[in-house]
């Protein structure tokens, strides 16, 4: 369950390797690091919502218990943060490789093997899954921006609070679809050498 | 079209064992069954469009809040070393016991559970703390292993744990859904409270088993687990002992006990803990924005994985619903002969296997709400049902050679360690924990006294 090696032997095999046309090859590893440098800037970013998340929860227990009134706004913006935390985290996530994996044979594979197992699970169970998951999210959060939905309390978040929170619908395939790109062409590359 | 379902659980079990990310797996290998199932017209498309509201509805759980915060607080005690302190002093004291060792590590790791609740953590900091002291101090390996596998995976039962929030959430909703399904529409409900509330006493009892298991070995066989009486406590260690024990007990009990006299709710008391835990930390002077940083990064990695699962898994259970997988398991169950016991005993023999293969969250997200509703539905009591599932779990984690604490141990214990001995330690945990089970199957009231008094 521990983070496989696969990742750091890819980065150690990936500088050692030599490219016939090696001015592309720097382009196509600037291309990818920039990925993942963004990846990485928004993980990181929305990591600090969880330290927002409990500051704002010991406010609303402080306003609660000791001067007896509340916001729903102020709730509400909790479960704002929490959604935004993971559907930005999934693909930081995986930029470390920390998706828990049962791993009690992919350990015993050689790193050749790893890499397939890899390669394929890549092409064939997430790609599909992003392209799905944007498509199908499409009209549901359009619908949302386009009835200009608002919280179902009153004194909920303001206007873009909820269409803002249902676009990481959209958000969340497309990162992970970027950060699949990514990771995807590493692998392609170490397989190729 | 049920045998579909069948072929698509098998399916990802295989695709699992390849290892590749579980989440990844439970979504992508659905989908593609889906499509085939569309193409060849077997499969209602119109399952698969229920999957924003799904995902949405997960974003927005209230329950699930409490989540990110508990995970928040175990990282921030984690990473104060707390758990360090606490094993250098507390030994020092208990070295003069014959065992005390064994009993400190069995009392840290409660606590520790108490905090995190994460099994792998837990493990992992238990076997490259606890480990080496037990090792140098002439400690058997096995007896070594043994307590540090099995009091590091308590962190599923002891509350509050964030597996019992993520199964009190299910629980809930299958409880609903069963009393509904039975013509009750003013149904009674489960909260993470009565989970929380269900498995202290259960809790409890298996450390005191574990602790009375250590003592009677260290009386019948003092080689195992030597005592030093030369070494004599000094002041310094009972004052690192107030400074580093009182004040995270005080923050778990005061978590608790606000959640369990319903004076706080879940997400509140987990708010305040990581609040509490934080003041803790910079107390011990370990605070900095740099290890502020490190905390909230670690949240929410593990927050991720964790909602990435449920993600996962809701896309699951909607394929395997499209092919009639639910009806099929309640068809099967509901034929039994014996009815009610021989359903649970083959769901609880069933859970135990895929507990080899699946971690606590995937069980609790794609197998607890399949077989839930059904047994809830014969009758059986939801809380009990719930720490039912997870001392078998944990259990099952426990159980060479698949057992996943075995593995976390087997990775951070030295390699002069043979995975035999691991073995060998861990048995008779496991048949405590085979005992523990039988007594609440036999005295239920043993889980829901506590709830039940509390709540009525």
């Amino acid at each position: 369950m521990k983070s496989l090696p696969c990742l750091s032997y890819l980065r150690q095999h990936f500088g050692a390797i030599k490219y016939t046309n090696k001015a592309q090859h720097i382009i196509t590893k600037k291309k990818l690091n920039l990925i993942d440098n963004c990846i990485s800037v928004i993980g990181k970013s929305a990591a600090w919502l969880s330290l927002l998340m409990v500051i704002t929860t010991f406010l609303i227990v402080i306003l609660r218990y000791i001067f007896g009134f509340g916001f729903v706004w102020l709730h509400e913006s909790l479960i704002w943060m929490h959604g935004t935390i993971f559907m930005l985290g999934i693909s930081y996530t995986m930029s470390t490789d920390e998706h828990v994996k049962v791993d009690i044979l992919y350990r015993s594979f050689t790193k050749k093997t790893q890499l397939w197992v890899n390669f394929f699970g890549f092409l064939f169970l997430v790609f599909p899954f992003c392209i799905f998951l944007y498509k199908t999210s499409w009209d549901f959060v359009l619908n949302s921006w386009s009835v200009k939905e608002i919280s179902r309390d009153a004194g909920g978040l303001p206007y873009p609070g909820l269409p803002l929170l249902k676009t990481m619908l959209l958000i969340m395939p497309a990162l992970i679809g970027i950060k699949s790109v990514s990771i995807f062409i590493r692998i392609a590359l170490a397989l190729k050498s | 079209m049920e045998w579909i379902a069948l072929l698509l659980f098998l399916t990802i079990i295989v695709v699992l064992l390849l290892g590749f990310p579980v989440a990844f797996t439970l979504a992508g290998t659905s989908l593609i069954f889906a499509f085939f199932g569309i193409i060849t017209g077997v499969f209602e498309q119109s399952f698969l469009t229920a999957l924003p509201d799904r995902i949405f509805g997960i974003m927005t759980n209230a329950t699930l809040l409490a989540i990110p915060m508990f995970i928040f607080m175990g990282i921030t005690l984690e990473k104060s070393k707390i758990a360090e302190n606490l094993l250098e002093s507390l030994s020092e004291i208990f070295l003069s016991i014959k065992g005390g060792l064994g009993i400190t590590v069995t009392l840290i790791g409660m606590l520790l559970a108490a905090s995190t609740g994460i099994v792998g953590a837990t493990v992992v900091t238990m076997g490259l703390i606890a480990l080496p002291t037990m090792l140098k101090k002439g400690y058997s390996v096995e007896i070594a292993t043994g307590t540090i596998c099995a009091s590091g995976t308590l962190g599923q039962i002891i509350p509050p744990s964030i597996v019992l929030v993520m199964l009190g959430d299910v629980i809930s909703s299958s409880y609903q859904y069963a009393q509904l399904s039975q013509g009750n529409f003013s149904p009674r409900t489960v909260s993470v409270g009565d989970l929380f509330a269900g498995a202290l006493i259960p809790g409890l009892i298996l450390v005191a088993l574990y602790i009375m298991y250590i003592l009677i070995t260290a009386y019948i066989n003092p080689k195992t687990m030597p005592s030093n009486k030369t070494e004599k406590p000094t002041k310094q260690d009972f004052k690192t002992i107030t400074t580093a024990l009182i004040a995270p007990l005080f923050l778990i009990f005061s978590v608790l006990g606000s959640i369990l006299l319903g004076i706080a709710t879940p997400t509140e008391a987990s708010g305040i803990g990581a609040t509490g835990a934080l003041l803790i930390s910079y107390a011990r002077k370990t605070l900095s924005i740099k290890q502020l940083s490190d905390i909230s990064q670690s949240t929410l990695k593990i927050t991720s994985m964790v909602f990435f699962i449920l993600i996962g898994a809701s896309l699951f259970s909607l394929v395997f619903r499209g092919f009639s997988g639910d009806e099929m398991i309640h068809d099967f169950l509901i034929n039994l002969p014996g009815e009610k016991i021989t359903a649970l005993l083959i769901t609880m023999i069933a859970i135990f296997i895929l507990g080899f293969v699946l971690d606590f969250i995937e069980i609790t997200f794609v197998v607890v709400p399949i077989v839930a509703p059904i047994l809830l539905t014969m009758g059986i009591d939801p809380i009990w049902l719930a720490i039912m599932i997870a001392i078998n779990l944990q259990t099952s984690f426990l159980t060479p050679p698949f057992g996943f604490a075995l593995f976390y141990l087997r990775g951070v214990a030295p390699k002069s360690i043979t995975t035999q001995q691991i073995y060998k330690g861990v048995i008779p945990f496991i048949l405590i924990q085979i005992f523990m089970l039988i007594i609440l199957a036999l005295y239920p009231d043993l889980v829901t006294w506590l709830p039940n008094y509390i709540y009525s």
